[in-house]
C-alpha cells in the first residue's frame, strides 16, 4: 500500500495538521477580525518586549573589538592614575612631615543653646581626638567662634567669643579700624570705637585667623552724643542655635592669652 | 514527537522570534515536515501582511517555494535507487 508523501507515520501528519491551523487562523481573520486581533494582541505585546529585551542584551556584546581596546586604555589609564596616586601620597607624606597638620578637628556639635549654657558648645571631641585647651573653634567659611575652655576624653566645651568677659581683637569697617569685640552675652558682641572714625550699621566685623576673618555684622551704633566713642552691637555672622560642626585648631590663643597675662607689654 | 516539536517551535518563533531563526526552524522542519514552510508562512501572513500596502504575501509565497523544494527533493529521494 502506497502512503500518501503529506501522511507519513500518522494519518494526519503535523505539517498537514499546522498548514490546517493556518488556513483557519487566515479565514479567522478574515472572518471576524476584530477577534482575531483581540487574540493575538497580547501575543504582539510579549513579542515586543521580548525583542526589546534580546536586542539590549545582544547589543552589550556587540562590540567586542571596541569593548577590549576601551578596556585596555581604561587599564592603561588605571595603571597611570595608580602611580600618580602612590607618587601624590609619597609627597603629601614628606610635606606633612615639614608641616603641621592646619586642617584642624572636624567635632560635631552635641549641645548648643538653649540645651547648653548660653555662649557655651559641648564638642564631641575631646583629648582622644587632640583637642587641647585653648584652641580656636570655627564654623562653616571658616568664621572664628570662640575657644575650647574646658576638655575631657571625648568632649570639649567652647566659650563663645559672644560670652561676657570674653574679648578679642579685631578690625571694623572698609578701613580696617581695630577694635576690642567683647562679648556682651546672649550671642550679642559690642565693640567700642571713636566716634570719628565713621562706622555704619552693616560694616563687617573681623577677627584675626589665617588673615582677617568675618566675625559679625554691626547692626546698630549706641553712644551719648557728648561722647567721643561709640558702641557697635555687633551680631554674628552664625547664629549658633543651627550650628552643626566645628573645626577645632590651635591658632596660637592660649599663648597669645599667656603673653597677655604674664608681660603687660608684648616684646 | 520530533517533527511536533518542530513544527511547534516554527509557529512560536513566528509570533516571538526574529524572522532568520524562524526560516531556519521552517526549513529544518521541511526535512520531516514539507508542509510546514508552507503554513509558517500562511501564518506569518495572517499575522503581517497589510493588504493596504499592495505588496505580494512574501512569506506564504517563499513558503510555498520551500514547501515545493522539499516535496521535489522527497519524492526524487523515495524514487531513487538507493532508499530501494
Amino acid at each position: 500500500m502506497r502512503r500518501n508523501a503529506l501522511l507519513s507515520s500518522t494519518n494526519l501528519s503535523w505539517g498537514t495538521l499546522a498548514l490546517a491551523g493556518a488556513t483557519f487562523l487566515l479565514l479567522l481573520r478574515l472572518l471576524a477580525p476584530n477577534f482575531f486581533w483581540q487574540i493575538f494582541t497580547p501575543l504582539f505585546r510579549v513579542s515586543d518586549t521580548l525583542a526589546r529585551e534580546s536586542h539590549a542584551f545582544f547589543d552589550g556584546f556587540g562590540n567586542t573589538a571596541t569593548l577590549a581596546l576601551q578596556n585596555e586604555k581604561l587599564m592603561n589609564e588605571n595603571a597611570a592614575l595608580a602611580n600618580e596616586n602612590q607618587a601624590l601620597l609619597k609627597k603629601t607624606a614628606s610635606i606633612s612631615e615639614l608641616v603641621p597638620d592646619t586642617r584642624g578637628i572636624i567635632a560635631g556639635i552635641v549641645a548648643r543653646p538653649p540645651a547648653s549654657p548660653y555662649d557655651t558648645l559641648v564638642l564631641s571631641a575631646g583629648s582622644a581626638e587632640g583637642v587641647t585647651l585653648g584652641m580656636e573653634a570655627f564654623g562653616a567659611g571658616g568664621v572664628p567662634l570662640g575657644v575650647v575652655s574646658s576638655v575631657l576624653a571625648n568632649f570639649s566645651r567652647v566659650t563663645l567669643f559672644s560670652a561676657p568677659n570674653m574679648t578679642v581683637n579685631g578690625w571694623v569697617g572698609r578701613t580696617n579700624v581695630p577694635v576690642i569685640i567683647s562679648g556682651a552675652g546672649a550671642g550679642a558682641l559690642n565693640a567700642s570705637v571713636a566716634r570719628s572714625a565713621g562706622i555704619a550699621a552693616g560694616d563687617i566685623v573681623f577677627a584675626p585667623g589665617p588673615g582677617m576673618l568675618p566675625i559679625g555684622v554691626v547692626t546698630r551704633i549706641d553712644g551719648d552724643p557728648a561722647s567721643p566713642s561709640v558702641i557697635l552691637r555687633i551680631m554674628p555672622i552664625l547664629n549658633v542655635f543651627s550650628i552643626a560642626w566645628v573645626v577645632v585648631r590651635d591658632t596660637g590663643a592660649a599663648l597669645r592669652g599667656a603673653f597677655s597675662s604674664t608681660t603687660p607689654i608684648l616684646p | 514527537m520530533m517533527r511536533g516539536i518542530l513544527t511547534s517551535l516554527t509557529f512560536i518563533s513566528t509570533v516571538l522570534f526574529p524572522w532568520p531563526l524562524t526560516v531556519l526552524l521552517a526549513l529544518a522542519t521541511s526535512l520531516f515536515e514539507p508542509l510546514v514552510p508552507l503554513a509558517a508562512g500562511l501564518f506569518a501572513d495572517t499575522l503581517y501582511y497589510a493588504p493596504q500596502s499592495g505588496a505580494l504575501p512574501f512569506f506564504t509565497l517563499y513558503g510555498a517555494l520551500a514547501t515545493a523544494v522539499a516535496l521535489f527533493v522527497r519524492s526524487r529521494l523515495k524514487t531513487s535507487i538507493i532508499r530501494g
